[in-house]
């Protein structure tokens, strides 16, 4: 193509026509910090994989952690909630170890392909940290919220001098009701993170799918 | 005392090879401070990767992958309106007596109808304007030769598009 070779001809004519930057400049700049979008995600991920820990040892130390344990053990899920907190943390780790492994994969001078591979395949970790995160919530939040429910309403009934069962009526609009409160609260987490990491990772993911293109 | 050569080792190399740093910089910006930007940018990941440069292959070699790697993948700046402006002024970072007048107005054409590729492809015509085998360039994009010479065609004729709609 005539056009291109031009620009060929013009580029290569062009290899000395940039004003040179000196050795002292140079030498700053190795002391400047790099704003890559490596970095970026890191201390985003390193973030995110905290405060899930950092929010579950606030919560266990707070004095609220006592009265709710109590609550736990009367309406009968205590065993339930320490087994769950077990697994969790369990996770927790493992996914650590898993985002660790894929960040050391990263590196500048490997193949594009390969690099953008390791980027969102560390990414994809966080995501599904995020995504094991809201579910757990969820899950917790309507077996506790259910259980609470259930008890709260049932000695109600019993006081007011009611048979202390609850109508499956009310049960199942219950159960609707605190399915919705979830389902809400879990999206609007869930719209957030996406817009997070929409904005970072846009560029990203189209290059991505241009080399995934050429490949078929 | 060992960091401090390994420091003047790397920028004498630097600066030698900083030309090659511009380019892809011009390719991948659209104004002085972006060009500076992502220029400072590359140089720091090509000295956090230094210390594992072996010298197997050419120091070049080695910082063009690194660079494009940058430019595609780790610059953070997410500017992408194109405007006539800009690519005149992205052109300030070269001295103008450089410049063939005759053709000039028809080079300008070009970057500036090379500007408006998108990442992948604007790598695959810095290498093709270095005069890189496909060899090469499959490699550093991590595809296949055939896959490389399919690309950089199928760009030949997107470029013709943009330049005669």
């Amino acid at each position: 193509m005539e056009g291109l070779d031009l620009l060929k001809k013009d580029w290569q004519k062009s290899t000395n026509s940039f004003t040179q930057i000196g050795e002292n400049e140079l030498s700053n700049m190795l002391k400047l910090r790099s704003s890559s979008i490596v970095k970026w995600i890191f201390f985003v991920s390193i973030c995110e994989l905290l405060l899930g820990i950092v929010l579950g040892i606030t919560l266990s130390l707070s004095k609220a952690h006592d009265e709710s344990s109590e609550l736990l053990q009367k309406w009968g899920i205590y065993e339930f909630y320490m087994a769950c907190s077990i697994v969790f943390y369990l996770v927790v780790v493992w996914f650590i170890y898993r985002f660790y492994q894929n960040y050391r994969k990263i590196s500048v001078v490997s193949s594009t392909k390969e690099l953008i591979t390791n980027i969102i395949n560390t990414r994809r970790v966080v995501k599904r940290y995020i995504a094991f995160n809201l579910i757990s919530f969820a899950v917790l939040f309507i077996v506790v919220c259910s259980f609470g429910f259930y008890h709260g309403y049932t000695t109600e009934s019993v006081m007011h001098n009611g048979n202390g069962q609850m109508p499956l009526t009310v049960m199942i609009t219950a159960i609707i009701i605190l399915i919705l409160i979830t389902a809400v609260l879990t999206l609007i987490f869930w719209l957030i993170y996406k817009l997070i990491y929409g904005i970072l990772l846009r560029r990203l993911n189209r290059s991505y799918e241009e080399l995934k293109k050429m490949e078929l | 005392m060992m960091e401090q050569s390994l420091e003047k080792d790397f920028v004498e190399k630097l600066k030698m090879n900083q030309n090659l740093i511009h380019k892809i910089c011009r390719l991948y910006t659209q104004d002085e401070d972006q060009h500076k930007d992502l220029f400072q940018e590359i140089t720091i990941q090509l000295w956090k990767a230094y210390p594992k440069f072996r010298g197997e292959s050419k120091f070049s070699t080695w910082a063009y992958r690194v660079a494009l790697n940058t430019a595609i993948t780790l610059y953070r700046k997410d500017k992408r309106s194109i405007q006539t402006s800009d690519v005149e002024t992205a052109n300030l970072f070269i001295k103008e007596e450089q410049y063939n007048y005759e053709e000039e107005e028809q080079i300008k054409l070009m970057y500036r109808a090379v500007q408006q590729l998108n990442d992948i492809e604007k790598a695959l015509v810095f290498m093709y304007l270095e005069d890189k085998d496909y060899h090469e360039i499959a490699e550093t994009l991590g595809i296949s030769e055939v896959n490389a010479r399919v690309k950089m065609n199928r760009i030949k004729g997107k470029l013709k598009k943009i330049l005669n709609p």
